[in-house]
This record gives C-alpha cells, structure tokens and sequence, in this order.
C-alpha cells in the first residue's frame, strides 16, 4: 500500500482535494442546504422564513401536487412494466445465435443516444392529431384519428409510448450483459436431461438473472418517477394537468413562482420516494427469497 | 422431420420479431430525417410521403438563419467537453487515493460519496440556482460545466477499477523510485483506458443531454444549450396557439441536434455498451 510509511500520509488527501471540493460544493452541500430551504417559506425577494414542516403538510393537502403524483405513478405504470419485461424479451431475442442480431441491438438501443427534448418533438411530429403519422397508419386498422396530445385521456399513454421507444434499449444492454454472464453449460446440461425451453428458461435463465433484475427495474423505477423533459416538451403539463408530473411541479414552483422552500420540499419528496421504491424493491426480494 | 420443421418455424418467428424491432426503433428517425428535407408545402401533405418529392435544404437554412442554433451547439459542446476533462481527472486522483492508499476516514468518506447516488438531482437544484447567483454566474458556461464536476458514478467506477490492479505491479514501481502522482499518470490512467472510456462517454452523454439544471440556470439566449433551445423553440409550448407547429424546421433541428450523436455512437458502440453496463452496475 502507498502512504504507509510516514512522509506519504499527506499524499492521499492532495489526490482527494480536487474531487472532494467539487462533490462538496457542487453535489453534497447543495443536497444538504435543499433540505433546510425546504423548511422556510422563501420567495427569491425577501427573507427566508422558518416554517418547520409546514411545507411538507402544504404538499399534501395542495390538490394540484398530488395530482402530479397520481400522474406520475400512471406513468410508471404504464412504462415500468413495458420497459422491463419488452427489454428482457428483446434481450433474448438477440442473445439467440442468429444472423441478424448484432444490427437489431444497435437500431434497437439507437433511439437512446437522442437526447430527451428531441425525443419530445420528434413524437410530438408523429402524435400530430391531423398530419400525423401515427393517426395515419392507425387509420388502416379502421381506428378513428386520436387527439393525442391535447386529449386528456391520450396525453400520458402518448408520452408513455415515446419514452418506451426512447429507453427501452438502456434495459436490453443491461438484460443482455446478465444473459450473457450465466454458463451455456448449464443450460445444456438441462437440455440434454430433457427440459423444455421453457423450463430452461424458467428454473435456471431467470433465476441467474435476478441480480440483473434487481438492478434493471431498480434504475427504471428512479428513471420513470423524474419525467420531465419528454413531457415539458410535448404536452407542457397539460391539457388540464393530465401530464403534470412531480418534477415538472418542482420545477414550476421554485422558478416560474420562485417558492423556493415549496419547490425544495417537493424535490425532497421526490427523495423520500426513491428512498421507498429501493427499500420496497429490497423488501419484495426478501419475501420472494424466502419462497425458494 | 417434425422436430425439424418446429425449428424452422420458430426461426422464422424470430426473424419476424428482429424485422419488427429494427422498424419501430428505426422508422421515427427516418420520418424525422425525411420531413427534415420536406419543403413547407409537403410536409402536412396527407398520406404521408416517406420519400420528399422535392428534396430541399430550407428548412436547415431556416433554422441556423433565424435561431441561434450554431451558438447552442457550441456551447453543449464545450460545456460537456470541458466537464468530461475535469471530470476523469479529478476522479481519477480520487478513485486512486481510495483504492491504493490508506488514510485515516477512508472508508466513510467512501460511503458518504457513494450515498449520494440515491439522493436526486432535483434535490440540489434550488440551491445551486442560489449559489450561482449569488456569485453572478447564472448564464454562463461556467455554470453549465461546474454541478457536473461533482458526480459520484465517475469515482466509484474507476475506484473499483484501480481496486483490481495487481499491488506487486505498484510495488515495482515504488521500487523504481516512481512517486505517487508519477503512478497515477503513467502506470494507473493507461491501464484504465477502457474504464476511463465508459466515464467519458457517460459523463459527456449526462451533460449533452442535461435538461433540467440548463434550463434553470440559464435564460439568456446566447448561453442557452441545445436541449433547452430546441425545446423552447421547437417544443409544443412554443407555437402561436391556434397556428400549425411549423414541423419542417423543428424536423431539421432535431436532425443536427442528432446526427453527431449518432455518428458518435456507431463509431464507439463498443464503449457506449460498456458505459451502459457500467451505469447498471452502480445500482
């Protein structure tokens, strides 16, 4: 080890001197003094009132902000499924020694390189109610032209489909590098004991997989709940608040009312609910561990 | 001769299954690069046309004459590609000190770092809005680049890395008479080039594509980055309520906001995989 012997000691704290200012001043101090915004009622002119929790107890009785966490969570129900399981079967599909799958991996995961706001206006193009693409094609099924966007009922679910198209390829990376980490012997060596795919599948693919799982639906569960971009480019919110999500609320609050402490509460909400998700994940784990 | 058959079957399946992967992924790209070239009359012609009667490049003109497009790609550009130099270097210091050092609170400095990656983004923005402006650093580049500097996937990456080099190749080194930065420089950053890679691309990705902290700290025209003007220019928000979304230059944007990136990735698709599965592994 370096810095064992005495005239080293100071060595690791100058390698760590540039980083930790950054993280510092850049990432943790910030982290730590939105909590305490959190607890003042603070509009950008004027002093910064301590109020407690009164912002927090706010959040939960302000219509519109529980709103965009029902709203968040349609969303999530609406994606985290599609993003999880279709990226599990797109990673089987190009694990299988096929021609073809190499070309099929780099157009599937291409869209993901787009950044998010030209996801939103490339979609927003396709959703067009009256030029649209979508509609026209839709139109051969004998299905009538949907308002995507400005239709309370179509907005999300419009959403929800651009942000599939967009992410689905992060989660078949993922499935496929934990595909690909399990032993061919073993599936063999069940093959030739007589099991079906399915069971090869069932009793020793899935079960390899579950650290991937772990993973996969742990990023996408934080992923999904921070919409914004795709939504404030597309919808703005809206029509009636039907794509109000959480951080957009944030967002609309700290720099369009600039209520600094009510947007900090918000962002530490947000906090709280990854902080649930991961434990709930970890707990469910647990249980389904025990049935083994 | 059953057996056979299912097989074929099931190939065939799965060939279908690929076909349809490759054109949903594929067909909202080509529509955008397609109406890109549309000339004003085409574009809302109905059936949609998927190849341009008369191919032109208005609408590209269109864009860099009337928007500041050139000087929004120029500062995404240096803003993540200033952010990604700092980034692998002051990381690098760091993840070696926390993996070939011994030094007193280590462990929980390590731990305190590492906490950070369940703890939001979003939960920083208010204040780093308050301490930029405090030192009037809202609107510049500056402020795009700094926040960055302090991620956690960088050092807990390449900390991980460095953990994994032989200690008897170091040993050889200090015997040598080589110093610790001398290690660092030219024994640890050259065997790392593969990870340090993955925390280019990850780094330069997570800042060309920044929304939200852009748009907050940035309001003036002439620091605005490339997702942030492309979404108040070409975003449903932005049109005249009532007007038709003017698609053709929106189209054009979006297809030089892409392009690079795209371009970028075929080239380096080796390292964007790795970068992704490097990211995965952090949870």
């Amino acid at each position: 080890m370096i810095g064992k012997k005495r005239t080293y000691r100071i060595v690791p704290y100058l390698f760590l001197i540039p980083y930790l200012f950054a993280f510092i001043t850049f990432r943790f101090g910030p982290s730590i003094a939105g909590f305490f915004v959190s607890l003042t009622r603070w509009n950008i002119v004027g002093q910064a009132r301590f109020v407690g929790l009164q912002n927090f107890i706010d959040l939960f009785r302000d219509p519109n902000f529980m709103r965009s966490l029902i709203n968040t969570l349609y969303f999530m129900l609406l994606t985290v499924p599609a993003l999880v399981v279709g990226g599990l079967l797109i990673a089987m599909l190009v694990d299988q020694s096929l021609k073809g799958r190499i070309v099929t991996r780099t157009f599937v995961f291409m869209p993901y390189v787009i950044m998010s706001t030209v996801v939103g206006v490339i979609w927003l193009w396709i959703f067009d109610a009256h030029f649209g693409i979508l509609n026209y094609y839709l139109s051969f099924l004998g299905i009538r032209p949907i308002a995507w966007l400005s239709s309370v009922n179509w907005a999300m679910p419009a959403v929800a489909i651009a942000t599939i198209w967009w992410t689905i390829g992060f989660n078949m990376i993922l499935f496929l590098a934990g595909l690909q980490d399990i032993p061919n012997e073993l599936k063999e060596a069940a093959r030739i004991d007589g099991a079906s795919s399915w069971q090869v599948f069932w009793n020793i693919t899935f079960p390899l997989l579950s650290p991937t799982m772990i993973v996969v639906v742990m990023l996408t569960l934080i992923n999904t709940f921070q919409v914004f971009a795709q939504v404030y480019v597309m919808t703005g919110g809206g029509p009636a608040m039907a794509t109000l999500t959480v951080v957009q609320y944030m967002y609309v609050q700290s720099f369009q009312y600039y209520r600094l402490g009510y947007g900090s509460a918000i962002a530490y909400v947000i906090f709280i609910f990854l902080v649930a998700f991961i434990l709930l994940e970890g707990k469910f784990l647990k249980k389904s561990g025990d049935l083994n | 001769m059953n057996g056979k058959r299912k097989k074929h079957l099931i190939r065939i399946l799965l060939y279908f299954f690929m076909i349809i992967c490759i054109i949903t992924s594929f067909a909202p790209i080509l529509w955008m690069t397609v109406s890109a070239f549309k000339p004003e009359g085409e574009i809302l012609s109905y059936p949609p046309q998927w190849i341009p009667l008369h191919p032109t490049w208005s609408n590209f003109a269109y864009v860099l004459k009337n928007f500041n497009f050139a000087r929004w790609t120029f500062n995404s550009v240096i803003a993540a590609l200033v952010a990604t130099i700092i980034v692998i270097l002051i990381d690098s210091l760091a993840a070696f000190a926390f993996a070939k050092m011994k030094f007193h609170g280590s462990k929980v400095l390590y731990a305190v770092i590492l906490s950070m990656l369940m703890v939001p983004i979003q939960v920083t923005i208010v204040p780093l809005y308050l301490m930029f402006a405090d030192v009037n650093l809202l609107n510049t580049i500056t402020a795009l680049i700094l926040p960055t500097t302090g991620n956690v996937t960088g050092v807990f990456i390449l900390t991980n890395f460095f953990r994994s080099v032989p200690k008897n190749l170091l040993d050889a080194a200090i015997v040598d008479g080589a110093g610790s930065f001398r290690i660092w420089w030219s024994i640890m950053l050259p065997l790392a080039r593969p990870s340090i890679s993955a925390v280019a691309i990850i780094t330069f990705m997570s800042n060309w594509t920044n929304f939200l902290w852009p748009l907050v700290s940035v309001s003036s025209d002439a620091s605005r980055t490339l997702p942030v003007g492309i979404a108040q220019f070409f975003g449903g928000q932005s049109g005249v309520s009532g007007s038709a979304p003017q698609y053709g230059p929106a189209m054009a944007a979006a297809l030089m906001a892409t392009l690079p990136a795209i371009a970028i990735f075929l080239f380096l698709q080796r390292y964007f995989v790795k970068g992704v599965m490097m990211t995965g592994i952090k949870g």
